[in-house]
């Protein structure tokens, strides 16, 4: 199963999808900048999204029934599957009220937010998810070493991104005067952002826990932990996806 | 030497209460300058003290015991870490300690460590710790024998479900004392005992009643997602012909979850109690006292448990059906666990941001529902209600399925239309998302949005009526037995049908702008819920009690019980009604006498004792059959069900033989026709 595709055509499968990530994102900067349309942003969004669910987080994979015994590792990892993606789909509610929140509180207004820390910090989540799915695919096909290279870019990329919102953004957004008590402006924004680091941070435990269990050669045959933090990985990136356009770029700025 | 434990468990609850009580005392001298004899601090703390010491002297410092003992450690470790932080920021010492003791961020991250602290006190992430290091962990635990196992944790399907239900029935008591002291001051106009001159925890006697009136709501829907899991989790493996729960490890912290969220929710009266309700809305919740907090993770915890236990459930349908179990061969019941746990996997989630947001904006006053910060109070409606209004989906669908699960055994007839009837419990589940708005007609959201829910909320009624008709339909010419289960069934079918046909009335915007708030609604919801949970669950625990202990409940007082419970419920509910058509308002501790309710009111507090009564007859005939209730190891309900086709009590690990399914589940009285054959062992290996 895990070796339908050997790994440099995955490889090369995932370096084409970041491509696509990134135009897009870079489209959805331009949209916002020069039109301004929502629902052009939206579409952008979800077709990213689609992207990162199929080909980062491998959503079919949910379908594939080609166990065989109930205690074999397959079977329990297809079963650990389901659990997994039942769990992203019961916190994507709490994002899905966040962004309800956002849009209730603050309409067709912003935070007033530095534009190009925006756009870094979302690259740089971005690109860790590159790292993560090059992470993923080495595992699978044994090579550890590369793993453990890619893995630590994650994370590294990962801390960055934690860094970059919370110890950045958050004491420039103080100082321009957004804070989480003067207005609702300030609150949507901490509490998003906040509870996205949060997950951010969750998933940098998760990441040093595979990494230091993969590098002793746990994973080298039974590798769906590596796959769990992956897609796990993934869904903080793409909750990204609809958050950073909800912060970022909708509407106009907040007087 | 069993006694002995209990009685030892007693005095050390006395015991250990009374020091608690007195250190209590002690720290009020110290910060307030005297001590406060009806104070929070020692009520906290007896609380504490009293319940760890309890289960000390029952059981020893291990399982339960040590993770309270960690629970309470933890809280107080957490509250003073915040404590000092604050004093390094220099804050003044009548800032830091208060007149709860801790400040309220203090209470708010110990309580957070505290069930942290449980959780790995009574040993629940032990393997989880173990995969982290490496370290692989045995499949199948063993548990160890008699009732021990119940109390520290154990990764089996069927102590799990035992563990959940002995603790709905735990909560259900408290819940139900709770209704009763408010009950009591109510039976007349005027207030009797809970004056304004009566004192406890920091509260006035109103005070007390509106603390005892929001919790008695929030526990009994806590106990109702334990009793709700409880039966499912006990069942639905066994129904599939499952060995387990697809993830164990998660079941057991899904339930010992729920242990520490029980606590917090208990301490929320004593740190100074809440007035809001259930409900909890802001304004007024962003103003309570520090026990609004307590009641916010209590229900966030529980949430957790709640939705775990979903995804388990889930899960465990989806992967570990026996052979020949295709979707349209299921039991009904298990449409009915899946149904709701779709509800609670992921409306839970609103809930819990809903409080959480209440929580933040108290304490960094971050103004999401202040509208002097421009923040929306109407929001928190929206947001709560999304779980809210699902959330008496995730209680009456299980009690509907079980309904429909004994009907069957009980008439000696096939289920009439078994595919409607899977279908409605999903159909219900999923109308049921879009009708939240209906409970805040007058709330003063966009007047728009009334029509649509309005519509959507009468949908409602037609998955309902679906069944109704196909257990009409069951009946219908049935060669009717009815032991105690049947006697439940057929109750839980009548009282549901008056909560079903008191509904429509509050969809209506124009009748809803009349019964909005009033004692109408409290009868149409205690309806709902003691037909569509209270009634099933007592006749799901007659019906497989047999199966978990190997023995029978008495028959005679169980139908005591049911002939006592019914009519005194019927009573109160049909009081309930009347006055609150005549205008008595909703969670107010007086009335004036002038308006005539007093004689119902009386009615009612009379006939709730009654129904204390047969729920106590009911604990007795519970606890006491398991040592002196008739042997029954066969098939007592002449059942087609897997779980009745091997012996009585279960074996560890299920079924010893695994089963194939060769037939329709609920063919009864028909000749010659079989829902499961037991596969026999071919020389394979």
């Amino acid at each position: 199963m895990t070796h339908k595709h050997d790994k440099s055509s995955a490889f090369s499968q995932g370096v084409l999808i970041f491509v696509y990530l990134a135009v897009l994102t870079a489209v959805e900067f331009f949209v916002a900048v020069k039109l301004n349309s929502i629902q052009i942003m939206l579409l952008i969004a979800l077709v990213k999204a689609g992207l990162v669910m199929y080909y980062y987080m491998h959503i079919y994979k949910l379908n594939t029934s080609d166990e065989g015994d109930e205690h074999s590792y397959s079977f329990k990892s297809g079963t650990n599957r389901i659990g997994l993606w039942m769990f992203l789909l019961s916190d994507s509610f709490v994002f899905g009220g966040l962004l309800v929140m956002r849009f209730n509180l603050l309409g067709l207004t912003r935070p007033h937010l530095d534009q190009n820390l925006g756009l870094l910090v979302t690259a740089v989540l971005l690109i860790s998810s590159f790292f993560m799915n090059r992470a993923e695919t080495s595992i699978e096909h044994g090579d550890r070493k590369g793993f453990v290279t890619n893995i630590i870019i994650t994370l590294i990329l990962g801390i960055g991104f934690l860094l970059g919102v919370v110890a950045v953004e958050w004491p420039r957004a103080i100082e321009e005067g957004i804070t989480a008590s003067s207005n609702t402006v300030g609150a949507a924004f901490f509490m998003m952002t906040g509870m996205h680091a949060f997950h951010v941070l969750t998933g940098v435990i998760f990441l040093l826990i595979v990494l230091r269990n993969g590098a002793k050669g746990l994973y080298d045959k039974h590798s769906y932990p590596v796959e769990a933090a992956a897609v796990y990985w993934h869904f903080v990136d793409l909750v990204w996806i609809f958050f950073y356009p909800a912060l970022y770029l909708i509407g106009v700025v907040a007087g | 030497m069993k006694k002995n434990t209990v009685g030892s468990g007693l005095l050390l609850l006395f015991v250990a209460g009374a020091i608690g009580y007195g250190l209590g005392l002690g720290f009020d001298a110290l910060i307030n300058g005297a001590p406060n004899f009806s104070g929070s601090t020692s009520a906290a703390f007896a609380l504490l003290f009293a319940v760890s010491a309890f289960f000390f002297g029952l059981y020893g410092y291990r399982g339960i015991t040590r993770g309270l003992v960690w629970q309470v450690v933890g809280t107080l470790a957490g509250g003073l870490f915040i404590s000092g932080i604050r004093a390094l920021m220099g804050y003044k010492f009548s800032e830091i300690f208060g007149s709860f003791f801790f400040s309220e961020p203090a209470w708010v991250f110990g309580a957070l460590v505290g069930v942290i602290s449980f959780l790995s006190g009574v040993g629940v992430m032990d393997d989880w710790m173990k995969w982290v290091r490496g370290i692989d962990t045995h499949d199948h635990h063993e548990d160890e024998p008699g009732w021990e196992k119940y109390f520290s944790v154990s990764l089996d399907h069927k102590v799990i479900g035992i563990q959940y239900t002995v603790t709905a029935l735990v909560l259900i008591s408290v819940g139900g004392l709770f209704a009763l002291i408010f009950r009591t001051e109510l039976a007349y106009s005027q207030l009797q005992f809970l004056t304004t001159t009566f004192k406890l925890f920091n509260q006035n006697g109103p005070q007390i009643y509106n603390s005892l009136m929001s919790l008695h709501g929030m526990i009994m829907i806590v106990s109702i997602l334990l009793g709700v899991s409880g039966i499912i989790n006990y069942v639905v493996p066994l129904l599939i012909g499952a060995h387990d729960m697809a993830f164990p490890r998660m079941n057991a912290f899904a339930y010992w979850i729920a242990v520490p969220a029980s606590v917090l929710l208990l301490m929320s009266l004593v740190l100074g109690g809440f007035d809001t309700g259930w409900t909890g809305y802001p304004p007024l919740s962003a103003r309570a006292p520090v026990g609004v907090q307590m009641f916010f993770l209590g229900v966030f915890t529980a949430g957790w448990s709640s939705i775990l236990g979903a995804l388990n459930v889930i899960a465990t349908v989806i992967r570990m059906r026996a052979k020949g179990m295709n979707a349209m061969r299921m039991p009904i019941f298990v449409w009915a666990a899946i149904a709701t746990s779709i509800i609670a996997l992921t409306a839970t989630q609103l809930i819990g941001l809903s409080f959480q947001l209440v929580m933040f904006q108290r304490l960094f006053g971050m103004g999401f529902f202040d509208p002097a910060k421009g923040g929306n109070p109407v929001l928190f409606q929206h947001l709560f209600w999304f779980y809210s209004h699902p959330a008496v989906y995730v209680f009456v669908l299980p009690g509907l399925g079980i309904i429909s699960e004994l009907l069957p055994v009980f008439a000696r007839k096939p289920l009439f239309g078994y595919r409607w009837i899977a279908m409605s419990s999903l159909g219900i589940a999923l109308v049921g998302f879009v009708v939240w708005a209906h409970h805040m007609f007058t709330s003063g959201m966009n007047e728009y949005l009334r029509v649509p829910f309005m519509y959507s909320t009468m949908l409602v009624a037609i998955p309902t009526g679906v069944k109704f008709f196909s257990w009409v339909a069951t009946l219908w010419k049935g060669k009717i037995e009815t032991p105690t289960p049947m006697l439940f069934v057929l109750g839980a079918i009548f009282v549901f049908l008056l909560g079903g046909i008191t509904g429509p009335p509050n969809a209506m915007v124009a009748l809803d702008l009349h019964l909005h708030d009033t004692y109408w609604v409290v009868g149409h919801f205690h309806d709902t819920i003691f037909g569509g949970f209270v009634f099933p669950f007592f006749a799901s625990i007659y019906y497989w009690y047999p199966k978990a202990t190997g023995r029978r409940m008495n028959e005679f007082w169980g139908k005591v019980h049911f002939w006592l419970m019914t009519p005194s419920f019927l009573i109160l509910t049909f009081g309930m009604m009347y006055i609150g058509l005549l205008g008595m308002r909703r969670r107010i501790v007086d009335y004036d006498a002038a308006l005539g309710f007093d004689p119902t009111h009386l009615v009612m507090t009379i006939c709730a004792f009654g129904i204390a009564l047969s729920v106590l007859i009911f604990f007795i005939n519970f606890f006491h059959s398991m040592k002196n209730g008739e042997k029954a190891e066969g098939n007592v309900w002449n059942s087609r069900s897997p779980e009745w086709q091997v012996p009585s009590p279960m074996p560890a690990h299920n079924y010893e033989v695994p089963f194939e399914v060769v037939g329709e589940p609920y063919d009864y009285g028909l000749p010659g026709s079989k829902y499961v054959q037991f596969i026999t062992p071919t020389k394979k290996k």
